[in-house]
């Protein structure tokens, strides 16, 4: 009998592989090359500019909240990220390891060591240095700083390595998938939040922080930099607890992520088992929705399309970036006392939208609705349903934007003129909408990030700011009448006409709109078929 | 015999390439037929265009006497379409799909619920009938999308490679209900690059190749005096006898 080989530390051998697997992707392609090099060069700059705004906050009475909260934000950070970046690093997918005779903590030690090789570590390290900078004075807490950033970083890298490794299921399945497509929209939608926070404390200070600091300073990884704060103050105790805190949050980390990886490593691979649980939900036939709905043709489409909205996660990107932006846009700046209440109208719009490209939503299963369209009518059923599916969700949402933000600017006389406005902008949407998905249609590629399947880009330019442009136009006598009362004299007491006339006037251009594309949709089945079918 | 499909001068060309070069056909109505020729040879094209989802350059294709791009009212409604490399509404369960399908051609929404209830039996996805069919595998794709070709119990049911990628269980059930609906007189017309299957499910085959219809007729006349339709075929597109014997001739076992 051979004696087994006692295998050498695997650490070294793991950092290598994850440079020549950086390097290697380097080498695949100029554009990668260079947008790694731009992304890398753009992260250091950050990082630098961060650095010196940190250490720029030195000596600041609240340095310390906003240092714990950046800490915490960093690591929350950290822990989303595998779950919308699924399969971005190889070396720490442990499926790929499973024929390797490897024990689970050699193979943890290796893993955490190739983690921390990369820009992401680079970046935190240096927020965390600045971090560590801002808040340490004197020795013992420049000592005890040293400490802090080793195991913050190590806490932020295990956190994301124990997500990752807890919902590797998940994200290598179609749910997973799903969740990536939405992650574009919640960086979006939390950026703009981050922003709207960060204008509050430009103008009110950063003592607003201190209560959320004050419980953050106890969360690991913070907690660990908290200490660096505590040791300056002379609070020696504090310290050696929120280092405690620290160390026992990363030993914890590590437990739960070599159970993973043990489970992972042992257990068959998800893609192997049968997933054909029957999903036990009692629900025979057509579900509550479909009750409301009218029958026939109307009420089928509707339906498909509302459950379209909440299950396609292109669909559902769409809707929630165009409902979101329609709210923040004219709330946050009725909130800043920059807005007009006409920005209230954006709601409108921004959802109108929707009712661009519908056969595109449809991607190539656009063939079952195309069988079964045999004239302009069935073609006019179509679209109509699909308009009233949106209104369904639109015409209270407008509605609600409109009455919030007047509520918040306090100029109640203005309500009916922007919701017969919105209403006007609406049913030009609709009806323009319906006229472009007929005439310009293109294909919604259903993985990834792109909206436009290549090639097909001038088409959604020309459909959708076409689109834009024709509705705005569409609305002109709207507008026009909303100008002359309100400038006219003795015009403001007749303002109230201009809600049902907006209603009316949008009504009927949804109609004609429908009724002039209906005949297009019917006659061009094959052409929009083929220009549906490219993603 | 009266003719389920009549083709007379159909042509596509995408671009340079020419998928259909005119074709002539006249499919005989209550037969199996089916549409044999390797990759590339322009069958998908072919059931595109007799299906209305495709517009050809030229041609005519009428379904039961009808003009299907003159008159598609009378054509929509008496064909089922089972297309290959399309999309279906994928993020309906497999019963919803049907009811939608269903609905959408006009059937009274109990009829569709009763006729689902029973093709999903039938064709074993019973189980899985309230997952998305997203999360279908090739096979229950290929049956949900039968299922929704049949809902209208249509006179003609075209299908795009209905056994591709389909596991011997599932092909099986498809074969089963297939041969009932044609035993009641309706037309099945497939598509398939499966010799053997084609011969044994077919009474009438049409051979492609090129964008050409090579040979037409009952099996028996496209056979002729070959062993089987598998050798018919290769002499038809003229691969007969392009034996692999003279190369190779280092491979397998003996010497290395």
């Amino acid at each position: 009998m051979t004696t087994p080989l006692v295998p050498a530390d695997i650490t070294p051998v793991f950092v290598r592989l994850k440079l020549s697997l950086l390097r290697n992707g380097l080498r695949q392609s100029g554009g990668r090359r260079a947008a790694y090099i731009a992304s890398a060069v753009v992260v250091l700059l950050l990082g630098a500019l961060q650095l010196l705004g940190l250490i720029a906050l030195r000596g600041h009475a609240h340095a310390e909240s906003l240092v714990v909260l950046l800490i915490a934000v960093l690591a929350l950070g950290w822990a989303v990220m595998p779950l919308f970046f699924p399969g971005g690093d190889e070396t720490l997918d442990p499926t790929r390891l499973v024929m390797l005779p490897l024990r689970p903590r050699p193979l943890v030690r290796a893993l955490l060591a190739a983690s921390l090789v990369g820009i992401g570590p680079l970046f935190t390290l240096c927020l965390l240095a600045g971090s560590v900078i801002a808040v340490a004075h004197g020795g013992a807490a420049y000592a005890v700083g040293v400490v802090a950033l080793c195991l913050a970083l190590l806490v932020c890298v295990a956190l994301a390595r124990t997500v990752a490794a807890a919902n590797i299921r998940l994200l290598t399945s179609r749910k997973g998938r799903d969740l990536a497509v939405l992650s574009g929209l919640v960086i979006a939608i939390g950026a703009q939040l981050v922003n709207f926070g960060a204008q509050r404390l430009g103008s009110s200070g950063l003592a607003q922080l201190d209560p959320v600091a004050d419980v953050l300073r106890w969360v690991p990884p913070a907690s660990a930099i908290g200490a660096v704060d505590s040791v300056s103050e002379g609070s020696y105790g504090v310290a050696v607890a929120q280092l405690a805190l620290s160390v026992a949050a990363l030993v914890l980390l590590l437990w739960v992520w070599s159970r993973h990886l043990t489970q992972l490593m042992t257990a068959p691979d998800g893609s192997t088992l049968q997933t054909a649980e029957p999903v036990a939900r009692g629900r025979a036939g057509s579900g509550g929705l479909a009750r409301l709905l009218p029958a026939g043709r109307t009420g089928t489409v509707m339906e498909r399309s509302l459950r379209y909205v909440w299950r396609d996660p292109k669909t559902k990107a769409a809707w929630v970036t165009s409902l979101a932006i329609g709210l923040i846009v004219p709330v946050f700046n009725a909130l800043q006392g920059t807005g007009s209440i006409y920005f209230a109208c954006f709601a409108a719009g921004m959802l109108g939208i929707q009712m661009y490209n519908q056969f595109g939503q449809d991607t190539s299963a656009f063939w079952m609705v195309a069988t079964t369209i045999s004239s302009a009518r069935d073609a006019y059923d179509e679209l109509r349903a699909r308009a009233l599916a949106l209104l369904v969700i639109t015409l209270p949402y407008a509605t609600f934007v409109t009455v919030v933000t007047t509520a918040m600017l306090g100029d109640w006389p203005r309500l009916p003129e922007v919701l017969g406005l919105s209403f006007a902008l609406l049913g030009a949407m609709l009806a323009t909408g319906a006229w472009t998905s007929a005439r310009f249609p293109y294909s919604i590629p259903q993985e990834g990030y792109k909206n436009v399947a290549p090639g097909q880009t001038s088409i959604a330019w020309i459909s959708i700011f076409g689109g834009m442009v024709a509705s705005a136009l569409l609305c002109a006598p709207v507008i026009a009448a909303t100008i002359t009362l309100n400038v006219i004299e003795g015009g403001d007491r007749w303002t109230w006409v201009l809600l049902p006339l907006g209603a009316v006037y949008g009504a009927a251009l949804t109609w004609s709109g429908l009724r002039l594309a209906a005949p297009r949709t019917a006659a061009r089945l094959p052409e929009i078929l083929s220009a549906v079918s490219k993603g | 015999m009266t003719s389920a499909v009549r083709v007379e001068g159909l042509w596509k060309r995408f671009g340079q390439q020419i998928a259909v070069a005119g074709i002539d056909l006249e499919l005989p109505a209550g037969k199996f037929i089916g549409l044999v020729g390797p990759n590339g040879a322009g069958k998908t094209t072919t059931l595109s265009m007799v299906t209305g989802l495709l517009r050809p350059d030229q041609g005519i294709v009428e379904v039961g006497g009808h003009d299907v791009w003159r008159d598609p009212v009378a054509v929509k409604a008496r064909i089922g379409v089972l297309p290959e490399g399309l999309r279906l509404f994928e993020r309906l369960s497999g019963r919803e799909l049907l009811g939608y399908s269903g609905r959408l051609r006009g059937l009274p929404g109990a009829e569709v619920d009763k006729r689902a209830s029973q093709l999903l039996d039938v064709l074993d996805l019973a189980g899985a009938q309230h997952k998305l069919v997203v999360d279908y595998s090739t096979g229950m794709r290929k049956k949900i999308g039968l299922a929704a070709a049949l809902l209208h119990n249509p006179e003609v049911l075209f299908l795009d490679e209905p056994f591709e990628g389909v596991d011997p269980v599932s092909a099986q059930t498809i074969r089963r209900v297939l041969e009932r609906y044609t035993a009641s007189g309706a037309t099945v017309v497939f598509s398939s690059h499966v010799m053997e299957l084609v011969e044994s499910l077919c009474d009438w085959v049409a051979v492609m190749a090129a964008g050409r219809i090579r040979a037409h007729g009952t099996l028996a006349e496209v056979r002729g005096d070959a062993p089987s339709l598998q050798e018919a075929f290769l002499e038809l597109v003229g691969a007969g006898g392009r034996d692999a014997g003279s190369d190779l001739d280092w491979l397998g076992g003996g010497a290395r």
